[in-house]
């Protein structure tokens, strides 16, 4: 307590130093508290993405089709619609189930041909679990057969508006070339480049036919009622409708943009990292300088009856004052900038739009604050301070009280 | 009561051995004003700084109180440095960032002395000192002769048995000095504290009773006036 008094009056008589290193531990934690939030927003944007737009919670395919999903199998489809529906309806925990039909096709407006994925959708269920519908920013939603939903890109990538003609081809099957003649009835912006790049929607029914699939469809997407609860509902689902389907989550089906996530976490904490040893240096070096510049004062201390543990205590609660005082500026600045990120997002349009990226998530890229990361990052930036300040005051109480005060 | 016995000091510059006191006896009793007087580099700051608990002898034995203190580990010495001994420097040495109350404050606060006995003890110090109006100022803010006497304060302020003063008035002009040694004496006078000065200054050895010489690191004279001089 009676050091911690001296300690105090020093730091805040030293009043530039105590602002230059609160200031550098202030940049330094701000900016991880920044890269923090934005990493999280983007994760979450994309999980959301993925879930609202592409899975839903967990998807229920025939047994082998999902390993060979990128060739679109359509010998490996789920035949029995009916009975995956029903058992899997009854099931607890399940909130919401719809069919979709994922194909390979391309699309023509009698000049250009582009190639498309497309899906056939459950008109009536699919909006209970998806946000297609509500991601139409032209026209209207699917009415019925001869309608196709377009995204913004590949409408403007092929001059295509409202009310335009163009013709679906695909192979059915059977291997047979098959085609529709469907009519532009929406334009959809999902912020999700898969959707509004390269994707063609139409009603499901008119996929079956156009594919030959009979009632088959490629998969069947489930909601639950509790996303954090999905292990057990798979289990569940799995043992009901037996060995011949294969249920996969929509973590797992997207494992590899959570590796790429994990792999930029990584970098988001060397960049990190750099930036506290460079404030951790800031901070050996206003500590240094301070412990060097009242080496006669340290000597003064000691004849008082100082111990060394007391000098040594002095400089850690000094140290420990201004790590304090500069982690709360360092959250309140970072928090500060989160809140921007939060609220405004930063804009990533220009960045991203001609490139071919696989994050699936807009390029306003908004953030999601952790406040246990901020707790942890405030508790760090005084752990730093306190820890770094030891190594200069060790220097000073090396030295003997006698030579401490001689030195001038 | 300091006694020194048979007391050696070597310092080792490079490879040489420069033997700074060469075999000091002395005893001190409580309540003396002592000067320790010599031409610079005759042992005399070491001397005090060896009293002082702030260096140990090669060789010999200090008594203060009958305690040994070559057989004190480094916490007991600070322990004592902080219960029974007070400097002054030639320097001052006030910590620059506090005012001439905080500067006093520190030894109590070491103590554990409760504030708002601090207070009273301090503002009646600082009256004594002559320096009541200066409470608040820092020592950039003063003259030399009255950080001198910040710094006589700091070092009486928690009734130590003794003060040791490392040419106190080195760094004064001679009025200035004057009034310092006249004030410690008033000083010692009033509360009993030994005093033990190191000089070169007359002036010093003039107000002091008893006169301790060193040269070359031994005692060659020790001069007590009658007392009524």
């Amino acid at each position: 307590m009676k050091i911690v008094n001296i300690a105090w009056r020093n730091v805040f008589r030293h009043t530039r130093r105590t602002i230059i290193t609160a200031a550098a531990i202030s940049v330094g934690l701000s900016s991880m508290i920044f890269m923090n939030t934005m990493m999280n927003g983007a994760d979450k944007m994309a999980s959301r993405n993925i879930i609202d737009f592409e899975t839903s919670h967990m998807e229920i395919f025939a047994e082998g089709y999902y390993r060979e999903e990128g060739v679109f199998p359509l010998d490996t489809i789920v035949e029995n619609v009916a009975f995956v529906v029903d058992e899997v309806t009854k099931i607890a925990g399940v909130k919401e189930i719809t069919r979709r039909v994922k194909f390979q096709a391309s699309i023509s407006d009698g000049i250009d041909e582009l190639p498309v994925l497309g899906m056939g959708v459950d008109i009536e269920n699919d909006n209970r679990i998806f946000r297609i519908r509500e991601s139409v920013v032209a026209g209207t939603y699917l009415q019925g057969e001869g309608d196709v939903l377009i995204g913004e890109n590949l409408a403007s990538d092929m001059a295509l508006d409202v009310g335009s003609y163009i013709t679906i081809i695909t192979k059915d099957r059977n291997g047979t070339y098959n085609a529709y003649d469907l009519t532009v009835t929406g334009i959809i912006n999902t912020g999700h480049p898969l959707f509004d790049r390269n994707m063609a929607i139409i009603p499901i029914t008119q996929a079956q036919d156009l594919l030959a699939l009979g009632p088959g469809v490629t998969e069947i997407c489930v909601l639950a009622s509790d996303e954090n609860r999905l292990e057990p509902l798979k289990a569940r689902i799995s043992q009901a409708i037996g060995n011949d389907y294969e249920v996969l989550t929509w973590k797992e089906m997207n494992a590899a943009i959570f590796e790429i996530s994990g792999f930029k976490r990584a970098g988001q904490f060397m960049i990190a990292l750099v930036v506290v040893i460079i404030a951790a240096v800031g901070i050996v070096n206003t500590m240094l300088m301070a412990v060097m510049e009242r080496i006669p004062e340290i000597g003064t201390l000691k004849a008082m009856g100082f111990s060394n543990t007391g000098i040594v205590k002095m400089f850690i609660y000094e140290g420990g004052i201004i790590g304090i005082f500069g982690s709360l500026l360092g959250c309140l600045f970072g928090l500060l900038v989160s809140m921007y990120l939060v609220h405004v997002g930063l804009d990533f349009s220009s960045v991203f739009e001609n490139m071919d990226i696989v994050y699936p998530m807009k390029f306003i890229i908004k953030g999601e604050i952790d406040y246990l990361n901020l707790l942890f990052v405030f508790l760090f930036g005084v752990f730093v301070s306190v820890v770094v300040s030891l190594w200069p005051v060790r220097r000073a109480t090396r030295l003997e009280a006698v030579d401490a005060l001689r030195h001038v | 009561m300091v006694e020194a016995i048979d007391l050696h000091k070597d310092y080792k510059i490079g490879k040489v051995l420069f033997p700074a006191l060469r075999g000091i006896d002395i005893k001190i009793a409580n309540g003396e004003f002592t000067a320790i007087a010599g031409p610079s580099g005759s042992g005399k700051t070491t001397l005090l700084n060896i009293i002082g608990c702030l260096d140990v002898p090669t060789k010999g034995k200090i008594l203060i109180d009958g305690t040994n203190v070559n057989e004190l580990g480094s916490k007991d010495k600070a322990n004592l440095r902080k219960n029974k001994i007070g400097f002054v420097f030639q320097t001052f040495n006030l910590i620059p960032v506090l005012t001439a109350y905080e500067n006093i404050e520190i030894p109590l606060i070491l103590l554990d002395v409760e504030q708002g006995k601090r207070k009273q003890k301090i503002v009646e110090l600082l009256e004594e000192v002559g320096l009541g109006e200066y409470i608040d100022r820092r020592p950039n803010e003063m003259s030399g002769g009255q950080q001198q006497r910040v710094a006589i304060a700091r070092a009486l302020v928690k009734e130590p048995s003794m003060v040791l003063a490392d040419e106190p008035t080195a760094n004064l002009d001679s009025t200035t000095a004057k009034e310092i040694l006249a004030l410690m004496q008033e000083l010692n006078g009033k509360h009993g504290t030994t005093f033990i000065f190191s000089t070169h200054d007359q002036l010093v050895m003039d107000y002091s009773r008893r006169t301790v010489s060193l040269r070359d690191g031994k005692i060659v004279d020790d001069k007590t006036k009658p007392r009524g001089h």
